[in-house]
């Protein structure tokens, strides 16, 4: 008998031939994977081909739901796209929100994965006559926000859809999909979907599922809903992600000019603080969420945009660009594109240090010119001029254009950098280095512990190391659960209280202990499939000129982060992990994995 | 006094606290306590170093060798400070060490009146000849500047300091109490001027730093009227982040008070 919330089965749909078959997903393996980013981890080592080119056709493109979609709980209607990465050429997850979740997974699947190439630009139906594939010609070109609209009145009532947008379909190593006006946008997933010529994945809800025990599940719901109203989620309903902006500038921890700075003076002009008073114009929040952290934004020509912490970096601050019409319309382009903004925004930043260090021939090109940086993003979206160029990401184009650009290329294994200065924060300096995405904040909360004051954030250490292995593994958790992270500090002892809400949906007598073996089998999947695809030790690592170029702060001290220091790290972050001294797992260890489980049936 | 002067109370902390605090705030390597056998210390934070005299009664060289020998393996430079003075500045320890890095072995302030063998800087290699002092019962500082070199700073030279010239330019950061009328009216001061500010949710239409008087980060976060708490925090001028309200402040501070969750 499946557990409550599942439905014990992925849905895989072969889009050459537009058919497709039920995987039966055992018990044992969903209490092992749980769902989204756990679940689909397991999924890539089950279906995905060693090696395979993440654009190529036998490479699967993964829609993974978990135990809580569906249910009362805030937060839970979220879903991870999961893929091997173009951009990183390793595992990638993304998550994003809101009805397709909810629709999606009452399709009566835990996950919907595709693999294979259309003929033609498609859309990809799934509901309770199963999968089918049709023509989509007439959405080609379109954002994505319009392709879902258009198919929707297509379809008719009860349909949600996920697409892609111009870039996806040109093969922008970091396109995204959207839904809703939210986007799985880390990695490059929307040119894996392109790849397959899907434009869209439409969903309806077929069925239901019922939790293990309702009651329970109701009782936990009204609970988080009042602690979701408390002061660990005020900075998303009053200003959203936006107000870091000027507290990690008044700590140097805000990224400049492709990490040359760690302040921007002109940080203010695009602060939340005042922007919110000037040109929000509504504040919303995903189905199933209490918080209501999206904030909208209006341009000057009356564009709006949702605006996040993350692409106001990218495109403001990293690209050296203080004006805030400019930064919010960038946004809007990107959106527009189909662009993750973090990958858009630091790979257009390295682009213009080249160019202002004569390495590529564009001299339109430079750091605060808003024009440029508006250009820049049409020609990538476009694949033309310099654009062919930047559309394949920092590492490749460094790769390219050689002449020590690599050294200043703001990635990791290929992955822009999020905004969060690893000199002046160590733990996330780690978190950075060695997670199995990349550079990314959203799989490893490090600086959570930097913010805590628990430690000296400019001294990394022991106490990094060790809290950086908790922040990791807590969102292992989350993100297969899945919860919204913006929920996190109302739960005081995490691992307990998220098993409490597994066991009541689920019916499973979970734990707290069991649920921190749960993430940390997660977090080695992840790495095991990445060695599997061709990880190097390597690859664990920081950019050259994070650590070479100190961070001068206001306060007289120096942020040095040292090879030496970062290689002490990784080496404990190892030992602690249980893997060897370059990073890889023992042997023995890899059964309680169960990636023959299926195989084995 | 009838308390000891570590455990004198200041500003809701006592005055070793902010003693250790404000060095901490101002070095690298570790902070330690030299007590005298069985002394009753106040609470200190988590990375104060204690460690007890084996002699009591020597006085300051043997203190010196003592705490010199707990840091010689860790650090070339230290910073020696009696317990008893309220209001030692940042400025005024950062000057006071760059001594040291110009090559002296020791950087000797000499301000109000006398040099001040107890807030001043050493060479940790220093540790062994002040075992030998005390062994030979020589026992006052002067003997041990006798056998190395000195940079003695007079009043002039540390004002040549700009920040510490604006900071504290009566070089109060040597005074030290003696008596309870001293300390009565050390305590009767205004608390140091410093900036507050306030970000995102917490700015409550707020914008940029706004002056406030507080001794502590407490202090500072009551006048900001937030508690400091699991979601909030606070940032000295822009550098370490703490939620230890005991935190010690010195003129001239900017404390920033941000959310705890940092996601975006």
């Amino acid at each position: 008998m499946t557990a409550g919330g599942y439905f014990g089965q992925a849905l895989v749909v072969n889009a050459d031939a537009g058919t497709a078959d039920v995987l039966p997903l055992p018990d044992e393996l969903l209490r092992a994977y749980i769902g989204g980013a756990g679940l689909g981890t397991w999924l890539m080592h089950r279906l995905g081909p060693p090696g395979v080119d993440p654009l190529a056709p036998a490479a699967p493109l993964a829609f993974v739901f978990s135990p809580l979609v569906g249910t009362p709980l805030t937060t839970s209607a979220k879903f991870a796209v999961v893929a091997k990465s173009p951009l990183t050429g390793m595992l990638n997850d993304a998550l994003s929100s809101s009805q397709f979740a909810i629709a999606g997974k009452l399709t009566g699947h835990d996950a919907i994965v595709v693999h294979g190439a259309c003929e033609r630009p498609s859309v990809l139906l799934v509901d309770r006559d199963g999968a089918r594939v049709t023509g989509a010609a007439d959405l080609s070109g379109l954002p994505a926000a319009q392709a879902e609209t258009r198919l929707r009145e297509r379809l008719g009532t009860g349909w949600r859809v996920a697409a892609i947008g111009p870039a996806g379909e040109r093969g922008v190593r970091y396109a995204t999909i959207s839904h809703d006006g939210r986007h799985a946008g880390r990695g490059g997933l929307g040119a894996v979907m392109g790849a397959k010529r899907i434009k869209a994945i439409a969903v309806r809800a077929a069925t239901k599922v019922a939790p293990a025990h309702p009651e329970a599940v109701l009782g936990a719901a009204r609970d988080l809903r009042a602690r979701s109203f408390g002061p660990a989620t005020a900075k998303y309903r009053e200003l959203g992600t936006l107000a870091n902006l000027l507290a990690f500038n008044a700590i140097n921890t805000l990224p400049t000019r492709n990490f040359q700075a760690a302040t921007f003076p002109e940080a203010p002009r695009l602060a939340a603080e005042d922007l919110a008073e000037m040109r929000r114009v509504a504040r919303n929040s995903c189905a199933s969420c209490t918080i209501g952290c999206e904030h909208i934004y209006s341009a000057r020509g009356g564009k709006k945009m949702r605006v996040e912490y993350e692409n106001v970096f990218a495109l403001g601050p990293m690209c050296g660009v203080s004006d805030p019409d400019a930064v919010l319309t960038a946004s809007a382009r990107c959106d527009e594109l189909g662009l993750d903004t973090i990958s858009a925004g630091g790979t257009i930043a390295w682009a213009m240090e080249c160019a202002e260090r004569g390495l590529i021939d564009a001299p339109w090109l430079r750091f605060g010119d808003a024009d440029a940086l508006l250009r820049a993003l049409d020609e990538i979206g476009e694949r033309r001029g310099l654009g062919e160029l930047l559309a394949e990401g920092s590492r490749r184009a460094a790769e390219r254009v050689g002449g020590g650009s690599a050294a200043f290329a703001p990635h990791v294994k290929g992955l822009e950098m999020p905004g969060y200065e690893p000199r002046t924060l160590q733990a996330m300096a780690l978190g950075l280095a060695v997670n199995a995405r990349g550079a990314d904040h959203n799989r490893s909360g490090a600086y959570e512990a930097d913010l805590s004051g628990d430690h000296d954030r400019l001294a990394g250490g022991d106490a990094h190391v060790a809290a950086a292995i908790e922040t990791e593994d807590r969102a292992a958790v989350m993100d297969s659960l899945i919860l919204c992270k913006f929920l996190r500090g109302v739960f005081t002892d995490p691992f307990a209280e998220w098993a409490a809400l597994l066991a009541a949906v689920t019916g499973w007598d979970v734990d707290g202990a069991e649920l921190r073996r749960t993430a940390r089998r997660i977090v080695l999947a992840k790495r095991v499939f990445n060695i599997r695809e061709g990880w190097r030790p390597e690859d664990d690592w920081l950019p050259e000129r994070l650590l070479s170029e100190p961070v001068q702060l206001g306060s007289g001290r120096v942020a040095t982060l040292t090879p030496q220091r970062l290689r002490g790290m990784i080496d404990s972050y190892y030992a602690a992990r249980g893997l060897d001294g370059h990073g890889r797992p023992d042997p023995a260890d890899l059964a309680g994995l169960l990636l023959d489980h299926v195989a084995a049936q | 006094m009838g308390t000891p002067k570590a455990a004198l109370e200041w500003h809701g902390s006592t005055l070793l606290r902010r003693t250790v605090g404000i060095l901490a705030r101002v070095t690298d390597g570790p902070v330690v306590v030299v007590r005298a056998p069985g002394q009753d210390l106040p609470a200190l934070p988590g990375y104060t170093e204690v460690v007890d005299d084996p002699r009591e009664g020597l006085g300051p060289v043997q203190g010196l060798a003592a705490g010199l020998a707990a840091l010689k393996d860790r650090a070339e430079v230290a910073f020696v400070s009696s317990t008893d003075m309220p209001f030692l500045h940042p400025a005024f320890v950062r000057r006071v060490l760059r001594a040291a890095q110009d090559g002296a072995d020791v950087g000797l302030p000499v301000a109000r009146g006398y040099p001040q063998p107890l807030a001043a800087s050493y060479r940790t290699r220093l540790a062994p000849v002040a075992e030998r002092l005390v062994a030979e019962e020589r026992l006052r500082p002067a003997f041990l500047f006798e056998e190395c070199v000195v940079d003695r700073l007079d009043e002039d030279a540390l004002r040549a300091d700009p920040v510490l010239a604006a900071f504290d330019p009566g070089i109060e950061s040597v005074v030290n109490v003696n008596e309870l009328a001293d300390y009565q009216a050390a305590r009767a001061r205004p608390a140091p001027e410093v900036a507050i500010q306030r970000f995102g949710p917490l700015a409550g239409g707020h914008r940029g730093p706004q002056p406030a008087r507080a001794a502590t980060v407490a202090e500072a976060a009551a006048a900001a009227g937030l508690e400091l708490d699991g979601h909030v925090v606070a940032a000295l001028n822009g550098d370490q982040i703490t939620r230890d309200g005991q935190t010690p402040l010195a003129t001239g501070d900017t404390v920033f008070f941000l959310s705890a969750d940092a996601g975006g």
